[in-house]
C-alpha cells in the first residue's frame, strides 16, 4: 500500500491543523517531514518509538516515518518505551552518526499502538496503514468538515480521528488537554462540524451547554456503550447531523458502525456470512468477531474452530436489537479508561486492614461506569493491636485510610468511589470472585 | 446539616482525593465545569452523595439534561429529596 506522506501528496488539496496556539498546512508538514527523512537516514528500516508532543510534531513525525521506518511505535503520556531491541527514541537523544549512503527504506510500516493491559502494563498491537484507513470514507461532502480532536492522538481512537481528518483533506483542531468549556470555545471559534468521542466526554461537552454552538454534521461515539438516552439527546440538539457509534475490538483488528441513532445494533448482524464484519453470539452471551488476518501482536488471538474470536463483551438480545452489557472479564469502562479490577484488588489487600477484596462496576449517569469496592476487615486481634488502622473503630477513618492508599498507587480514574465494608465477599462455584453481584453490607 | 453544605462538604472531600482546587466561594450561578472538579469529579461527587444521602437522582430521575450550575445541580437533589 502506498505510504502516508504519498497518498497525501496525490491529493489535490490539503488540509491545516489548529491548536490554541498555532496553525499549519499540511503541505508544510510534508515538507518538515522530508527534511526528517534526509536528515536522519540512520533510523530507514529501523524501529522507532515516537514520545509524546504536540499534534503538529506526531504528524510531521508520521509522515517522514510511514514507509521509511520498520515498525512505529505510538508512545503516549505515562506509557513505557516497549522493550524491543534495537528501538529508536524519537526524538533522537543523541545525533548518531548520518554518513550513511542511499540507506535501504521499509516499503511497509507496521504502526504499533498500546492498549492498557491486566497488569497495567500495556501491550502492542501492530497494524498496517492499510487497516488503519480501511474505515476512512472519501467524499466532496468530507473534505469540507472540520473535525474537533479530543482523544488522544497517540492512541487508537485519536489516530483514526487524525488519519480520517489527513486523508480527507479536512481541517482539524486540536482540543486536547484543555478543559471542556475552552474545548467548546475553540471548537465553535474554528466551527468544528465533525466530533468523535466517548459518551463521557459527550456528556461533559453537554455539561457546559454551549455544545449547540457548533455547527456539528457528523456525531460520533465510541469507546463505551452508547446508551439510547445520549444517542436520542444529540439527535434532538442536532437533528441534521450524522449520528453514529461505534463498537471496535483492537485485538481483532475489527470494527463496525451503527448509524440508525438506535443504542445496540440489528439483531439480524448476527451469524450473517454476507456482512463484511462476521459477528456471532456465544452460549456465554458474549459477542464473538471474525478477525482480520491483519493484526500483530505478541499474544496470539484465541479462536473457536469456525474461527471467530470471544470479544469477551456480554451482550443481549431484545426482539430486533443486540445491545451490550459490559465486559465478561469485570473489566470496568470508566469514561473510556479501562480499569481491571485485579489490579485494584491487589492494592486493597496491600492495605493492612484489608483481609479479602472484591472490585466490581458500578453504573454512574455521568462516566457510565466507576469502580466499586467490598472489603472485608481483618479481625485477627494481634493485627489489630499492632495496625493503627484498625485502633480506630470508626469505619470512615478506615475508609479514608485505604482511599489514601488507593491514591498513592493508582490512577484516580481507578479509585473505588464506593467502598463498603462486608463480611465476606463472594466467589463463583469455581472459586473465583463473583464481580457480578453485590455482598452483603453492613456499614 | 442543610443539603446545600452536604454537597459543599463532599465536594470538597473529593476535591481533596482529586488534588483538585475547587475554586472560592462557590455560589448559585457558579458554572459546574469551572469549580474545579472535571466530570469524573462530578462522578465521584454524585457517587459519594448517594453513599451521604442514600439517592442518585441522576439514576432515579432519569435526568437527560445535564445541569451546567450549581444551583441546577442542587435543585436536581431538592427535587429527588422531595420525592423520598
Amino acid at each position: 500500500m502506498t505510504n502516508l506522506i504519498s497518498q497525501l501528496k496525490k491529493l489535490e488539496t490539503s488540509g491545516v491543523i489548529r491548536t490554541s496556539a498555532q496553525k499549519s498546512s499540511i503541505t508544510d508538514l510534508i515538507t518538515k517531514a522530508y527534511r526528517i527523512r534526509s536528515r536522519t537516514p540512520q533510523l530507514a528500516a529501523k524501529k522507532v518509538a515516537i514520545l509524546p508532543g504536540p499534534l503538529e510534531d506526531l504528524v510531521v513525525n508520521l509522515l517522514a516515518f510511514d514507509g521509511f521506518c520498520e515498525a512505529i511505535y505510538l508512545c503516549p503520556a505515562n506509557t513505557t518505551v516497549p522493550p524491543v531491541e534495537g528501538i529508536h527514541l524519537w526524538p533522537l537523544v543523541s545525533e548518531a552518526s548520518t554518513d550513511i549512503k542511499s540507506p535501504a527504506i521499509s516499503k511497509q510500516t507496521t504502526w504499533y499502538i498500546p492498549t492498557s493491559g491486566t497488569t497495567g502494563k500495556p501491550k502492542w498491537f501492530g497494524h498496517t496503514l492499510e487497516a488503519l484507513t480501511a474505515n476512512i470514507k472519501h467524499s466532496t461532502n468530507l473534505q469540507k468538515l472540520t473535525w474537533g480532536l479530543l482523544y488522544q492522538p497517540f492512541r487508537f481512537a485519536g489516530l483514526q480521528v487524525l488519519l480520517q481528518a489527513l486523508l480527507s483533506t479536512a481541517d482539524l483542531v486540536d482540543v486536547t488537554g484543555l478543559e471542556p468549556i475552552k474545548q467548546v470555545e475553540l471548537m465553535a471559534l474554528h466551527q468544528v462540524t465533525a466530533v468523535s468521542a466517548t459518551p463521557s466526554l459527550w456528556r461533559q461537552l453537554l455539561m457546559t451547554q454551549q455544545l449547540d454552538t457548533l455547527p456539528l454534521r457528523h456525531i460520533t461515539l465510541g469507546g463505551e456503550i452508547a446508551e439510547q438516552v445520549l444517542l436520542t439527546q444529540l439527535s434532538r440538539l442536532f437533528p441534521k447531523a450524522k449520528l453514529r457509534h461505534i463498537y471496535a475490538s483492537t485485538e481483532a483488528g475489527v470494527g463496525f458502525v451503527v448509524a440508525d441513532g438506535q443504542a445496540g445494533f440489528p439483531t439480524k448482524w448476527l451469524d450473517n456470512p454476507s456482512s463484511p464484519i462476521e459477528l456471532d453470539i456465544s452460549e456465554k452471551q458474549h459477542l464473538l468477531v471474525k478477525p482480520k488476518c491483519s493484526v500483530e501482536s505478541d499474544a496470539p488471538l484465541l479462536l473457536n474452530s469456525t474461527g471467530f474470536m470471544d470479544t469477551q463483551d456480554r451482550i443481549e438480545i431484545i426482539g430486533d436489537r443486540v445491545f451490550f452489557l459490559g465486559r465478561a472479564t469485570g473489566a470496568i469502562n470508566v469514561g473510556g479508561n479501562k480499569v481491571y479490577p485485579e489490579k485494584v484488588e491487589q492494592v486493597l489487600l496491600s492495605c493492612d486492614a484489608i483481609s479479602q477484596a472484591r472490585v466490581y462496576a458500578k453504573k454512574s449517569a455521568m462516566m457510565g461506569e466507576l469502580v466499586a469496592a467490598d472489603v472485608v476487615l481483618l479481625s485477627d486481634p494481634l493485627i489489630m493491636s499492632s495496625d493503627p488502622l484498625i485502633m480506630s473503630s470508626d469505619l470512615s477513618t478506615i475508609k479514608l485510610q485505604i482511599l489514601k492508599e488507593c491514591k498513592k498507587q493508582l490512577q484516580r480514574f481507578e479509585i473505588p468511589t464506593k467502598i463498603s465494608f462486608v463480611d465476606n465477599v463472594s466467589y463463583n462455584p469455581s472459586g473465583k470472585l463473583n464481580r457480578q453481584s453485590n455482598g452483603k453490607q453492613h456499614d | 446539616m442543610n443539603l446545600e453544605q452536604q454537597i459543599k462538604d463532599a465536594m470538597q472531600q473529593v476535591a481533596e482525593l482529586s488534588d483538585c482546587q475547587l475554586i472560592e466561594p462557590i455560589e448559585a450561578n457558579t458554572l459546574l465545569l469551572e469549580c474545579g472538579l472535571d466530570s469524573l469529579g462530578y462522578a465521584m461527587l454524585v457517587a459519594q452523595l448517594e453513599e451521604d444521602l442514600g439517592f442518585d437522582p441522576f439514576t432515579e430521575l432519569a435526568i437527560e439534561t445535564y445541569p451546567s450550575t450549581f444551583a441546577e445541580f442542587l435543585a436536581i437533589y431538592q427535587q429527588c429529596k422531595s420525592n423520598q
